[in-house]
Order: structure tokens, then C-alpha cells, then sequence
């Protein structure tokens, strides 16, 4: 592609002309603040410090109150601590999930149905095929979310799909307008959590395996947003050409792959 | 030793070893860079130099983990840029600072007539302008890769994504570029 060779001369020309602000002399700063916090924790000994010396001192006078027995029983008497009390063990039933909607807790907006969310958007709302009809749909609206909206499809249980942890929930799909930040990555990525690029339709997408909690995109006003990825499981994401799509469950990456492929 | 100055691997063993003077050194010989690297990010210099002098400070805490005998280019910019990036997102919105043309540049050494030295200023102006109005992984790439004249490597540790991804991105940038230059050229 010769105009692109083209283009590369000049952006490499323009290198030279670029207006950059005068670079701060940063050493001192860096020095005095690395001199000045590096020696602080071994400069004192821990019995010239006045928290330390407080604590001690009140440990010590609680010492000797506890020593002195006509003290110690009128604390005991105090605190109730000479009534026995015979304790059944009680043990711990699990939580059931609290009676309501799927989604209600997981903050994803306003409970419609998919009639209204599809008239509520610009975009063409896609759903995968195969597990039939939402069990739920919610619509984030631009005054509380992204410019355009977001609408989440919240699906209960679906065989072959578990439930991810105490949600109910085995597949949540969130589509919103944008452009995914990859800029941002380097902040899901963390002990266990891993992201590889994928192409989903011809479209590109990021398979991201793990437990990743967060997700940054650049919406359609140019704001980087950032949105809490409830389920903290697996998570497909797809730019399908200027919508986002984004796919939470515990599935596998060729599962997941799959649906993205059907969405529709 | 005396008068030669230190090579990287010497300053960060030294450094490694505890000497402030020799992190001093390589903060000085780096700064440049980082604060740079930070702008493109941050589009504003005082953000830049905060989040670059915090990534140092960082970076020296981290020097225990800087394998001796790596490429400290990259160690240094994948610090400076989380730094970079985590002010962007605490900010909550993008600075509107843009990448600006140095006053008075006559590129070149051959001196152009006044008309032809004013059309071809007019066109860089045009061309930076346009890389200004790209989403932000366009712009980032183009600058990192040549206005910052950043390895693959170094663009990858500034970007925070694997290498493999920098040419493909810098490629697709470099389309979307070129079709706003054409189209900017039409419409002209």
C-alpha cells in the first residue's frame, strides 16, 4: 500500500515538529521522596513511637486490674460473665436466594420487557439461539448509564450452562454502544485471569478466562466507562461493529464462542 | 570508571543495591521518555508529571523485580503508563488537550519559498488535527509508535497489550487515518 508507506513518512516527519510540553527535572523530587519514606519505617524503634507507648501503657494497667481479684470478679459481675449459659449449636443452613427478579439485585437497571427494550434503543438488540427467550431483560437508561443506554438479558438456569455462585444466574449478555478500550486490559488482567483475541464473525472479540471483575469501554460520547462484570466468571466481549457485546457465564471459551456466533 | 558514563545494566545493579544516586541517574535519563509517554496518555502535562514522578517512586520500589540484564525501556513504561492510565480513569473524564506543532519549525535544510513553506505547515496542521480526532487506541498507537518513536515492545508495555497486538491495531489506525485524510481531501 504505497499511500500508507506514504502516510508513515509523514507521521514519522511530523515527529519532529510536535510541540511537546518542557519535561519536569523529576530526580530531586523522586530522590527526596524515595530518601524521605524508605528510612522512616527504621528510623524510630517501636517503644519511641506514642501510639506504642499507649497501647503498652494500657495494656499494663489492664494487667494489673485483672491481678487484683476483688477487681477481677467486680468486672466478671460487671460483663455478666458469671451466668453459664448452655448454647445449642446452631448450624449454618445456607442462604436461599431471596424471592424476586434474577437481575433485581445485580443492579442492571430498570426491569422491562424485551418488546420495550428493543423500542428503548437505537441499536438492534441480538440474541443467541438455542436457549430460548430471556428469562429477564433490563434496560440501564442513558441518564443513569451509557449515552445510548445498555440492556442486559439475564438468563436463569439453561442446561449445560451452571449457575454462577449465589446469582441465580447462568448467562447474562450486556450490549451497549461503543468501543471496547483495550488500553485498559492491564487492569482484568490479575492472578488467574488471562485475555486472548478472538474473531467472532468477522467482528473482533476478547476471551477473557478467569475472574475478572471490571470491563472499560469508550462509549459514543468519547468517555471511558467502567462497569462491574457481575458475575466475575468467563467473559466473552464482541465489538460487533459498534455495539459491544458481552457474554458473563461459566462457560467455555468454544461454548461461549458459539453463542456469540448465533447471536441474531 | 571515572568519566565514563554508567550503562543501564550498571546503574539499575547499582540501584538494585541500594544506590539512590545511581536511581537518581536513571530517573534523569529516563525522564524524558516517561513524562512523554505519560502526556500522550494523560493530554495533560500536569497530570503527566504527577503520574510520572509517582511512577518512579513506584518503579524504585519495584526494582527487586527488574531481571538483570532486561530492556528497562519497557519495565519503566508499563509503570509510568498503568500509573498514566489509573489518573486518566480516577479523573473521570479525558482531558481535551491535543498534540500541537512546534511554532516557527522549518522542517528540512533547504529554506522553501514563504507559499510553499505555508502549504506544507498547513498540511501537517490538517494531519495532526485528524490524528487528534481519532478514538483514543488510534491515537494512542500512531503516537506511541511515531511520535514517541517507541519499539513494538515498548508500544506494548505502554499500551498494556501483548505484542502481537500492536501491529495489527497500528495497521488498522493507520487505514482509518488514511481514509480521513482522503476524505478530509475531497471535501477540501
Amino acid at each position: 500500500m504505497p499511500e500508507l508507506s506514504e502516510l508513515e513518512q509523514q507521521l514519522r516527519a511530523l515527529a519532529a515538529e510536535i510541540e511537546w510540553p518542557a519535561t519536569p527535572a523529576l530526580g530531586g523530587a523522586v530522590r527526596r521522596r524515595i530518601t524521605s519514606t524508605t528510612p522512616r519505617s527504621y528510623a524510630r524503634p517501636w517503644y519511641e513511637r506514642r501510639w506504642a507507648m499507649a497501647a503498652a501503657a494500657a495494656l499494663l494497667i489492664a494487667a494489673l486490674l485483672v491481678a487484683y481479684t476483688p477487681t477481677r470478679n467486680a468486672i466478671a459481675d460487671f460483663l455478666n460473665l458469671h451466668t453459664s449459659i448452655n448454647r445449642t449449636n446452631v448450624l449454618p443452613t445456607p442462604s436461599p436466594l431471596p424471592p424476586g427478579p434474577l437481575g433485581q439485585r445485580l443492579g442492571l437497571g430498570n426491569r422491562v420487557t424485551l418488546a420495550t427494550a428493543r423500542a428503548g434503543v437505537k441499536w438492534a438488540i441480538v440474541l443467541p439461539s438455542g436457549l430460548g427467550q430471556p428469562d429477564e431483560v433490563y434496560l440501564q437508561n442513558p441518564q443513569s448509564g451509557p449515552p445510548q443506554g445498555e440492556v442486559t438479558l439475564v438468563y436463569g438456569s439453561r442446561p449445560g450452562i451452571p449457575v454462577s455462585g449465589e446469582t441465580g444466574v447462568s448467562l447474562l449478555i450486556t450490549e451497549v454502544r461503543g468501543n471496547v478500550s483495550e488500553t485498559f486490559f492491564g487492569k482484568i488482567i490479575g492472578p488467574g485471569t488471562t485475555i486472548e483475541e478472538v474473531i467472532v464473525g468477522g467482528h473482533r472479540g476478547w476471551w477473557i478466562s478467569g475472574h475478572p471483575h471490571a470491563f472499560f469501554f469508550t462509549g459514543t460520547d468519547g468517555e471511558i466507562r467502567d462497569e462491574t462484570l457481575r458475575l466475575a466468571t468467563n467473559t466473552l466481549i464482541v465489538d460487533d461493529g459498534g455495539t459491544i457485546v458481552r457474554i458473563e457465564g461459566d462457560l467455555t471459551k468454544q461454548h461461549a464462542l458459539d453463542l456469540a456466533t448465533s447471536l441474531s | 570508571m571515572e568519566g565514563r558514563p554508567a550503562d543501564d545494566a550498571e546503574l539499575f545493579l547499582r540501584a538494585q543495591r541500594g544506590s539512590v544516586d545511581a536511581y537518581e541517574e536513571i530517573v534523569q535519563r529516563y525522564q524524558q521518555l516517561a513524562f512523554r509517554t505519560a502526556y500522550v496518555i494523560t493530554r495533560s502535562a500536569a497530570e503527566a508529571e504527577e503520574s510520572t514522578q509517582e511512577a518512579f517512586v513506584k518503579a524504585y520500589r519495584a526494582l527487586g523485580r527488574f531481571r538483570a540484564g532486561a530492556e528497562p525501556r519497557p519495565w519503566i513504561l508499563r509503570i509510568v503508563a498503568n500509573e498514566a492510565r489509573n489518573r486518566v480513569r480516577s479523573a473521570g473524564r479525558r482531558q481535551q488537550l491535543e498534540l500541537r506543532l512546534a511554532e516557527g519549525f522549518r522542517p528540512g535544510d533547504a529554506a522553501p519559498s514563504p507559499e510553499a513553506a505555508a502549504i506544507a505547515s498547513e498540511e501537517r496542521q490538517r494531519l495532526l488535527l485528524l490524528i487528534n480526532q481519532l478514538d483514543e487506541d488510534d491515537r494512542l498507537v500512531i503516537s506511541s509508535r511515531y511520535f514517541l518513536e517507541l519499539s513494538s515492545e515498548e508500544t506494548a508495555a505502554a499500551l498494556g497489550i501483548p505484542e502481537g497486538t500492536v501491529k495489527s491495531r497500528l495497521s488498522r489506525a493507520l487505514a482509518r487515518l488514511r481514509a480521513r485524510v482522503e476524505e478530509a481531501a475531497t471535501s477540501a
